[in-house]
């Protein structure tokens, strides 16, 4: 079976410090992966590269994507091909309504895909069933992005927007950070209800406890740049038992 | 402040021609006026430079250059400027195209003695409004006056006045367009006398064509407890220059001014904005954003003076810029001059670019980096144009600025929410 994403002795880095040194990383379609690590040891510089930030330069190695060199796209492209980033700093876009952005964002991938446009109609219905998903209040949509959410409100919009967008591979950075157990349970029923044959999830996280809503099929340490240890479910319990010390020493 | 006479240019011969030509028909006494008027400008010619308030902005060239009075037009199909749900009152050049102005009182403008001089000379009544005691307008009163020009240096005037009595309310739009043509020049006055508790909101759309210069001086006199609300959009001309003076005359005045430009194809625009606290508990909010598209000059000086006795005034000031080509200039001054003791004043003033994470996190939806910024251009623009109260203009404004980023936005989603 050919992987959604094969990433080989990947190198990159920002602002001249090379951050990933040699990262390999294999996902098929139907699996969800947890990338866990200590700070600073290029989780979310992973997630930046693969979602296509241009201040992060890939320097070495190669990622495939659905049988593609993953680093000829630009962001839109990558974005309408079927790869969503959700973001560990939303940002706020006061005054374009959370409508006007998913609109925008659905017909630009549309578009690019060669699709005609959705429907205003069907547009609307979509997206009010995914609000309802995440147990949003729907007057959010005529509401600016993002504009004066909380740290959990707008972690829940980075997940219905991956609802309407219904993207392949799915890289979630740290998006279980700032949540309360409430919101941590809906944000992890949203990723749960896009878990499918066809898709894939990336979660970069901390934390143990987004992986007791959201059961991963592999676990992965990411330190130094490169991936020094990969298990089961249960290597992410080991972890939070023991740190991440024991691996860096070996 | 003085008027330097030294190294003046002397006057183009076609303005007294123009001016014989113009004065011809009227009464002896609206004639003597006038001919004073006149002589003014003859005698001063226009602002240059070297005047701490032209600092940016000569006019002093135009005098030396041939002038004539603008003809009317061939009928033209303005429909397109039309707005819903407005009482539509239609100038082209000086003359009302769409019925009857009443005649009206030469305006008093206080600014260089020339340039006022020249405007009195030759102006005609414009928008000519009167609100009764009590009476809130039921509609907003939409004033467009369209400029046009055939032959180079035509020129027209045109004097604006509104007045609310106690306790009256209207909206009135204010939408200058220029069609495309030949040089021209034009001056407008608009007077505003507020009377206690009335309440007036003002929207000023100045869109004139690249070949016309342009000088407004609105004068507006808040009453006591009467507020005056502006929104200021300048999205076009050659050389512009606005002066705004805002005179809150009695205790409770309050006036919000709000104000949003766009600057490219080498236009010169100068704004000058002052709030003059003449009484105590008067509040003023100014809110200004400008936008660089390209090569061209702007300048912004919003001045608050807090008279003595003034007490508990409350005035603030925010300035924001950005700045999206190479090439343009924007100048934006905050003065404060306060001889009250017991009053709270503010500004701030900020200039830069589109947030590149911003950008980014569209860029991941999928949105080309072209409508992306597109729409974080619509994100800052917005927080001005939010505040014009009729959907219609406010979309299309929106829609006329960024389209000059190349990216085509669909706002018909912007309320859709139930």
């Amino acid at each position: 079976m050919t992987k959604l994403l094969e990433i080989e002795n990947l190198h990159a880095e920002v602002g001249g410090n090379e951050i990933l040194k040699g990262l390999d990383l294999r996902v098929a379609a139907g699996e969800v992966h947890a990338i866990m690590g200590p700070n600073g040891a290029g989780k979310s510089t992973l997630a930046k590269v693969l979602s296509g930030a241009e201040d992060y330069v890939v320097t070495g190695g190669t990622i495939r994507y659905a049988d593609r060199d993953l680093t000829a796209l630009s962001a839109e492209q990558r974005a309408a091909h079927g790869i969503f980033m959700g973001f560990q700093y939303p940002v706020e876009i006061p005054g374009v309504s959370n409508m006007m952005f998913l609109k925008a964002a659905v017909n630009a991938q549309r578009k690019e895909r060669g699709e005609p446009e959705m429907p205003a109609n069907d547009f609307l219905a979509w997206v009010r069933h995914r609000v309802k998903q995440m147990q949003m209040d729907s007057a959010m949509l005529s509401r600016g992005v993002n504009q004066g959410f909380s740290g959990g409100e707008k972690k829940r919009n980075e997940i219905l927007q991956m609802l309407v967008l219904e993207p392949k591979l799915m890289v979630l950075d740290e998006t279980d950070s700032g949540l309360d157990i409430d919101a941590l349970k809906i944000v992890s029923d949203g990723i749960n209800a896009m878990r499918s044959p066809e898709r894939a999830t990336i979660l970069v996280t901390h934390y143990q406890r987004l992986l007791d809503y959201v059961q991963p099929d592999f676990v992965h340490v990411l330190a130094g740049g490169r991936i020094v240890k990969t298990g089961g479910a249960d290597l992410a319990l080991e972890l939070e038992e023991k740190g991440y010390g024991w691996l860096q020493a070996a | 402040m003085g008027n330097p006479v030294i190294n003046k240019p002397a006057v183009h011969a076609s303005y007294g021609e123009a001016f014989a030509c113009f004065a011809g028909g009227l009464d002896a006494h609206d004639h003597a006026a006038r001919s004073a008027a006149f002589d003014e400008f003859v005698q001063f010619g226009l602002p240059d430079n070297k005047i701490e308030r032209w600092h940016y902005t000569n006019l002093s060239t135009l005098p030396a250059r041939a002038v004539q009075l603008a003809a009317l037009p061939a009928a033209t199909d303005l429909s397109r400027w039309q707005l819903d749900a407005c009482d539509e009152q239609i100038w082209l050049n000086d003359r009302r195209i769409d019925g009857a102005v009443p005649s009206a009182v030469l305006p008093t403008v206080d600014t260089h003695a020339g340039l006022a001089g020249l405007h009195r000379a030759f102006a005609r009544p414009g928008l000519q409004l009167d609100v009764p005691a009590n009476t809130q307008l039921p509609r907003p009163v939409h004033a467009l006056t369209v400029s046009s020009a055939n032959a180079a240096g035509e020129m027209y005037h045109l004097a604006h006045r509104i007045t609310l009595a106690r306790g009256a309310g209207a909206i009135v739009i204010l939408q200058n367009i220029g069609l495309p043509g030949a040089e021209r020049f034009a001056t407008q006055s608009l007077g505003i006398d507020l009377a206690d508790g009335a309440q007036l909101t003002l929207i000023h759309v100045q869109d004139e064509s690249r070949a016309t210069t342009q000088w407004l001086q609105t004068s507006v006199n808040i009453g006591r407890d009467a507020r005056f609300d502006l929104v200021n959009v300048d999205l076009g001309g050659k050389l512009i220059r606005n002066d705004w003076r805002v005179k809150l005359a009695a205790p409770g005045a309050q006036t919000e001014l709000a104000g949003l430009f766009t600057a490219d194809a080498r236009v010169h625009l100068d704004n000058q904005y002052e709030i003059n606290h003449a009484a105590p508990h008067g509040t003023s909010h100014q809110y200004f954003r400008g936008i660089g598209f390209g090569p061209s000059k702007a300048v912004l000086n919003g001045r608050v003076v807090v008279q003595p006795g003034a007490q508990k005034t409350d005035s603030d000031q925010r300035i924001a810029n950005l700045m999206l080509a190479k090439g343009a200039e924007i100048n934006a001054k905050p003065e404060l001059e306060i001889y009250a003791d017991d009053v709270k004043c503010a500004h701030g003033a900020t200039c830069g670019q589109l947030d590149d994470t911003a950008v980014f996190y569209l860029r991941t939806r999928g949105v080309p980096e072209a409508q992306a910024r597109a729409l974080l251009t619509y994100s800052f623009i917005n927080s001005v144009l939010e505040k014009i109260p009729h959907a219609g203009l406010r979309t299309r404004i929106a829609l006329q600025i960024t389209a000059q980023l190349g990216a085509d936005l669909d706002l018909s989603a912007i309320g859709d929410a139930a």
